[in-house]
């Protein structure tokens, strides 16, 4: 019976045993590797904690690790890098050694061994997966990993999270998928490897041993992780000797502290230049922006806080050193590259760098005080050595980097306002769509109008459930209303980067660049055509050539205004709106004369009679009217021309000489097209109709003209902003007809018709008055009409 | 004659519809951001729970006002000789100073319960560098705190650092310029202990000043703040990674060094309190926002909240041992603070993807 109950008793236990072994199985299949993962790390670390008291509590995690591994990783790593797995279960055998050994030391370097041996192992599973095109074994495997340290400034990388995603639904290819995860999954373990390093000797200064071992150990699992991309770059003699070099720091980091150090810069100079993960021709472009933008307003900030050898205002220091740090990160980001391409310059540069970031720091922190034309040569002398080093495709696509720029600019802005400086805040605010308006708004105007307008209200004067930010520190607002406007400003230019980045082909930026020249050219074509056409006669066609002559000079100054150095357009596109605003009324006054003049030979020829009654005769009436068609000719041309120019230099940064040419002269053509076929049709009409289409053209364009300048002169703040509640209407009414809801602008479109009609019945009436008083008096019927001649008829009647 | 015409007028009307289809072009599709994903998640909780603590930091600031408003009357009767104030009114300036001490270890605990939230949040995050995490410009210009201190009398202390900070430094005297140089047996007990000194009353006062006027603004702003889901992503992935700085105060804290410690902040109260009480309001922030992450991936919503946990009660055992009476070596407060930094750095990643998944955006 004994025998029988032992028999059973064993079989009972056996059964248990392989149940609670099933049951753990099951569990741990159940269990993410992730979780799996994670399970394990922390463990081992509280194996760590607890091995000088605790040996046995230790032992039982590092147990508990193994066999999580075991059940729940070990398959997939094993099949997919073999010597991953290898390197974790010698680990483990190294784990149990140092607990029964008491070494803490030991354990760290072993612990550390096999985290980035689940790492590795992770990374193989997930690329394995991709090229199979398994989606979701990647998308379980994947969170697998480690993130770049996190901080309060910096984001972690998402962007193999997303393309996995995406790889999953279809949108992206395998390709694709694989260098995105490669580009997020590198970049973050050659950013651990380099904290590694610098933690290590950091943990030697301080003496910290355990430490020290498994910091020594991360950086050569790193180094693991990176080995294909480091052998694909570097070839295999020279991956066998790197990883050489990180294995003797490991040893030394345990057995020979005191060969640390020269161990450490044999590591370092095995990593010099490479780069595991190399940066995107978009993440080029973003930090060849940055370089070039921040480096550009080192000097300018500068020279508005040094006076006299002395500071004035430290904001200013401030910003250029804010600005000086973007440029040097950007420019490290980059120096590899740079490196690569010219050893030489790229050592000038970081020179160049290095000495201006000193003076800086100096004049930051009073020690001395550089002078502001050394700070700007030095920046120049910069610039001029980046030009030549810098790819000119870096340049193109770098709206991204204009973006961060903006931002810079904009936090600026709200440290400005927090203080009280309301007027360095407005600096700032002014250099923000200073950048904003010679990069990213050129596009905009075509692939996204309405977003501009958003973008323009909310940085300049807008009224609506956020107030422009002009308007807000005009009137000293409270700091939250600026920075609730910068948060709502932040949105939209977050929604700007999306739709540049989708319209970067060589046709947008052609189209883009058509369009805004057509649609500027057009009105000024529109009153030029139909006045040169209704100046039929011998006499009236000398006419033509002031007005010759004014487009003329215009396209001058817009050649002239396109040769100027980028820079000086930088400085004075803060005021591009404001130049735009005052052509813009000079254009509207002129075309009202003008059009009075066409309208009414006889009130224009009396005004100026009026004009030369007194006694210093200041101007011939031919010559003022001959200034006066000039200045149409100009005024119509030019009213455009400077922000034309901005945009198009926009556009060729980004897309070339070439594609900009092709798109303006399409857009020339039609426009001259449009303007033969005004002088055509009205050239074969009778001159009543002419006079009457004309006399449309123009009235319709000079109310476009007043509507659109009374919006910017309500941008700039020149002219109050009242919405019109409850008419909301579309954007393209704004951007084509100069219609847009505010009181102010409607207001001014319906006064300036008025005017044009009111002042053609004035006239009339005028000159009937005159006709009438001045014929003889004769005898007439009443049945018989009086046909009062018009000055301009072809025949003139009179019948009593 | 008649053909041209009409050819022409309808080669100018093509082109002129050509224009006005080319303006009437749909704009540009809306990028994914959180402007699509407009807040449909019940985040009220986050803000009673924010509103709540902004009111009780309210109260106590305005306790350690009054304290410091009674020394630095009896500061100026005494024409500010402080040998002579402490000779002449030992009780009732013991009296106001551990009130004020009283009043700032209430309202800093307090406020570390809420600065995951403020600190995390693009519309307050102004508020944390100006009352608990802003440089003063002389160690940090960068990220030195935005407001000069005018004192009483006239003097102006540019940029100071921030106001906790400030004010822990003057009540326990750990900055020179802070202080009166006399020390003052406070408590009584026969000897001069560890913060035992009067303050520079101006100082005082200024500082308790600024700290009101903040915390009362910080109040307004909170009170119109619209928690969005932008806003709680944000503050999760901004304020979890944060543990390495507050690891590294710790670590050079008087906690662990003892007097060999130079750091004049996190001296009263240990910096793992101060830990435990942003993860406490960063869970609160996260309680809001898991259904809506368990929409998009249920296991990784269940595993961020166990993360979260783990990492408080992690905090949490370590200070425990520290008030238990064990003191820390470097090197174990190092493998700590390692320990700390990875979790936390592994819980804003997952809350990161997360994030991307859903088309929230994280605020730079």
């Amino acid at each position: 019976m004994p025998k029988i109950l032992n028999r059973f008793l064993i079989a009972v236990l056996i059964a248990t045993l392989a149940a609670s072994n099933l049951l753990g199985a099951a569990s741990a299949a159940s269990t993410s590797p992730a979780q799996a993962a994670e399970t394990i790390r922390s463990a081992l670390v509280q194996a760590q904690l607890s091995l000088t008291n605790d040996a046995r509590g230790s032992a039982d995690l590092v147990q508990d690790a193994e066999t999580m591994y075991q059940t729940a990783l070990s398959t997939g790593i094993s099949t997919s890098n073999s010597e991953a797995h290898l390197r974790i279960v010698s680990a483990f055998k190294a784990l149990k050694e140092s607990i029964v050994e008491s070494d803490a030391v030991s354990f760290a370097a072993a612990r550390a061994q096999i985290w980035t041996g689940i790492l590795a192992g992770s990374t193989t599973i997930v690329e394995d997966a991709i090229q199979s095109g398994d989606g979701l074994t990647a998308q379980t495997w994947l969170p697998v990993r480690e993130f770049r340290t996190a901080t309060r400034f910096s984001r972690p990388n998402v962007g193999a999270t997303v393309a996995v995603e995406n790889f999953i639904t279809g949108k992206t290819s395998t390709d694709a998928t694989l260098l995105s995860v490669r580009a997020d999954l590198l970049d973050t373990y050659q950013a651990r490897l380099t904290e590694s390093l610098r933690d290590l000797t950091v943990a030697d200064g301080n003496g910290f041993s355990t430490r020290r071992a498994e910091l020594a150990a991360l950086a050569e699992g790193y180094l693991f992780i990176l080995s294909p991309a480091y052998l694909e770059q570097r070839g295999i003699e020279a991956l066998s000797q790197t990883q050489a070099a990180f294995a003797d720091l490991r040893i030394s980091a345990t057995d020979d502290p005191q060969l640390l150090a020269e161990k450490l810069m044999i590591v370092e100079k095995a990593l010099n230049n490479f780069r595991a993960a190399p940066l995107s021709p978009a993440e080029q472009s973003r930090r060849a922006g940055q370089l070039v933008r921040f480096l550009s307003l080192v000097a300018v900030e500068y020279g508005r806080g040094v006076v006299d050898g002395r500071v004035t205002r430290d904001i200013e220091i401030q910003e250029a050193i804010t600005f000086y740090t973007g440029a040097y990160a950007a420019f490290s980001d980059l120096k590899d590259l740079l490196d690569a391409r010219d050893h030489q310059q790229t050592v000038q540069a970081d020179a160049l760098f290095v000495s201006l970031g000193n003076q800086l720091s100096e004049t930051g922190t009073g020690k001395s005080v550089a002078r502001p034309e050394a700070i700007q040569s030095q920046t120049d002398e910069l610039a001029a050595l980046l030009k030549i080093l810098i790819p000119e495709d870096w340049l193109s696509n770098s709206a991204q980097g204009d973006f961060d720029v903006i931002a810079s600019m904009l936090d600026q802005m709200l440290v400005a306002a927090r203080s009280g400086e309301y007027d360095l805040a407005e600096s700032s605010r002014l250099d923000a769509y200073a950048i904003m308006e010679t990069g990213p708004e050129a596009k905009l105007i075509v692939f996204a109008p309405e977003l501009k307008l958003r973008l323009e209200e909310l940085f300049w004067n807008g009224q609506g459930e956020h107030k422009g930010l002009a308007y807000l520190i005009k009137n000293r607002a409270a700091y939250s209303e600026i920075k609730a406007t910068r948060i709502q400003l932040d949105t939209s230019l977050t929604e700007a980067q999306a739709v540049l980045g989708k319209n970067t082909a060589p046709l947008a930026i052609a189209m883009n660049a058509g369009i805004i020249v057509f649609r500027e050219g057009l009105e000024a074509v529109v009153i030029l055509a139909s006045l040169m056409s209704s100046l039929k006669s011998a006499e009236e066609r000398r006419y033509r050539k002031p007005m010759w002559l004014g487009v003329l000079l215009a396209l001058l100054a817009s050649a002239l205004t396109w040769l100027l150095a980028h820079g000086i357009l930088q400085s004075l596109a803060r005021y591009g709106e404001k130049l735009e605003a005052v052509v813009s009324i000079i254009a509207i006054a002129v075309l009202l004369l003008i059009m009075n003049w066409f309208f009414h030979n006889t009130y224009w020829t009396s005004w100026l009679a009026n004009f030369h009654s007194q006694k210093r005769r200041l101007l011939s009436k031919e010559t003022g009217l001959w200034l006066g068609l000039i200045m149409l000719g100009f005024t119509s041309v030019y009213r455009e021309g400077f922000e034309i120019v901005l945009f198009l230099q926009a556009l060729v940064l980004e897309g070339g000489v070439g594609v900009v040419v092709l798109g303006v002269l399409v857009s020339f053509a039609a426009v001259v097209l449009v303007g033969m076929i005004v002088f055509r049709l009205q050239k074969s009409l009778p001159y009543m109709k002419i006079l009457v289409i004309t006399g449309v053209f123009i009235g319709s364009v000079l109310l476009q003209m007043v509507g659109s300048t009374a919006h910017v002169l309500q941008v700039v703040g020149w002219l109050p902003i009242h919405v019109v509640k409850g008419l909301d209407l579309p954007y393209w009414l704004g951007t084509w007809f100069g219609i847009y809801p505010t009181w102010e602008g409607l207001g001014l479109q319906f006064a300036s018709a008025v005017f044009v009609v009111g002042s053609y019945y004035l006239a009339e009436g005028l000159r009937k008055q005159r006709i009438f008083s001045a014929r003889p008096q004769m005898p007439h019927t009443l049945a018989e009409p009086l046909k009062v001649p018009h000055p301009k008829t072809e025949s003139i009647e009179i019948t009593t | 004659m008649v053909y041209e015409k009409k050819f022409a007028i309808a080669t100018l009307i093509f082109v002129l519809l050509a224009s006005v289809a080319s303006a009437c072009a749909p704009a540009a599709e809306q990028s994914s951001t959180a402007g699509e994903n407009a807040s449909t998640t019940d985040l009220d909780g986050i803000k009673t729970y924010l509103l709540g603590k902004s009111s009780e930091l309210t109260t106590s600031s305005k306790s350690l006002k009054a304290a410091s408003d009674k020394y630095y009357e009896m500061a100026k009767t005494a024409n500010f000789d402080y040998a002579a104030l402490r000779a002449s009114n030992a009780l009732e300036v013991s009296a106001a100073l551990t009130a004020a001490k009283s009043a700032w270890i209430v309202a800093s605990p307090l406020y570390e319960q809420m600065e995951g939230i403020v600190a995390g949040t693009p519309n307050l995050a102004e508020y944390d560098v100006i009352l608990d995490a802003g440089a003063s410009g002389a160690e940090d210009p960068e990220n030195a705190v935005p407001f000069d201190l005018t004192l009483p009398d006239g003097r102006i202390l540019p940029k100071p650092g921030n106001l906790f900070g400030v004010l822990e430094s003057t009540l326990w005297g750990t900055y020179a310029d802070y202080t009166s140089g006399i020390e003052a047996d406070l408590d009584g007990n026969g000897s001069i202990d560890f913060g035992e000194n009067l303050p520079d009353a101006n100082v005082l006062k200024a500082g308790a000043d600024a700290l009101d006027q903040y915390t009362t603004e910080l109040g307004s702003a909170a009170s119109a703040w619209q928690p969005t889901e932008s806003d709680a992503f944000t503050a999760l992935v901004v304020m979890v990674p944060t543990m390495s700085e507050y690891f590294n105060s710790w670590k050079n804290s008087r906690f662990i060094l003892g007097d060999a410690s130079e750091q004049r902040d996190f001296v009263v109260i240990s910096r793992l309190l101060d830990i435990q009480n942003i993860l406490g309001s960063l869970q609160i922030v996260y309680g809001e926002v898991k259904p809506l992450v368990e929409s998009a991936d249920s296991a990784q919503a269940a595993q961020i909240e166990q993360s979260l946990a783990d990492l408080k009660r992690f905090v949490a055992d370590v200070h425990a041992k520290e008030q238990n009476g064990y003191q820390h070596t470097p090197e174990e407060a190092d493998v700590l603070g390692a320990e700390a930094q990875n979790r936390a750095t592994a819980i804003a990643g997952q809350v990161a993807q997360i994030a991307a998944k859903l088309n929230i955006s994280v605020e730079e």
